[in-house]
């Protein structure tokens, strides 16, 4: 187990998912975060990661792709731009 | 030959006039391309009176994840501009609170022909509604906000 300070993911929510969850950003130890879908079963959000998209990075990502120390891992929630 | 498109993005704060917007697109179009392109295709967007439920909408709030928001809209509007091979493109959307009425996207494509305009503005505007990460939330006349989870129909 990695301690305070050592290589870790941050996590961001938006719109919905951010309301429902009650937070915007978390950092996670790179040890708990090995792919997207790791970290979404420990969130235990409500809903399917189905209906979410996965960026990483800024680029959308398959929820499977391994995460990397330092990486932004954002959950999406349905899109509704325009 | 093909060059690259020559692409103005912008995502706004504060209301715009999409006239005003296209008549200095076009000026500075004029200025540095003289050859001005044969065929414009546009589209504007407004914020609608009433929400996805048919009540009263007091305001529509746009979200975005700025940095990826930024980067998809010259991702998707560079590809497609390619692929059509039209010349200009001007995109503008807005974020934050946007009042019925107000426009929140406009979308300019200047090309040789009617063909590559329409599509590549038609193909930019469907690629933003469902790539690009922006959420729209309404606010209704009781106070209460409410997240759309999809787009309306085409």
């Amino acid at each position: 187990m990695t301690g305070l300070g050592s290589a870790t993911i941050r996590v961001r929510l938006f719109a919905g998912l951010r309301d429902a969850a009650g937070w915007s950003e978390q950092e996670w130890p790179i040890d708990l975060a090995r792919s997207p879908e790791a970290v979404w079963q420990q969130l235990q959000l409500d809903g399917d990661l189905q209906t979410v998209r996965v960026a990483i990075n800024h680029a959308f990502a398959a929820a499977d792709k391994p995460l990397q120390a330092g990486d932004e891992l954002a959950f999406l929630p349905p899109i509704s731009g325009g | 030959m093909q060059h690259p498109p020559h692409l103005q993005i912008e995502l706004l704060t504060k209301p715009f006039e999409p006239l005003q917007k296209l008549e200095q697109w076009q000026q500075e179009r004029n200025n540095t391309d003289p050859e001005a392109s044969a065929a414009e295709a546009l589209f504007i967007g407004r914020v609608r009176g009433q929400s996805s439920d048919g009540q009263p909408l007091c305001a529509l709030e746009l979200e975005h994840y700025p940095g990826m928001t930024e980067r998809q809209l010259e991702r998707l509007a560079t590809a497609c501009s390619q692929r059509h091979g039209v010349h200009h493109g001007l995109v503008l959307h807005r974020i934050g609170r946007v009042l019925p009425g107000e426009a929140i996207v406009l979308v300019a494509i200047a090309a040789d022909r009617r063909g590559p305009a329409q599509r590549c503005c038609q193909e930019i505007l469907e690629a933003l509604k469902h790539e690009a990460p922006f959420w729209k939330r309404e606010w209704r006349a009781d106070g209460s906000g409410h997240w759309i989870t999809g787009n309306t129909p085409w």
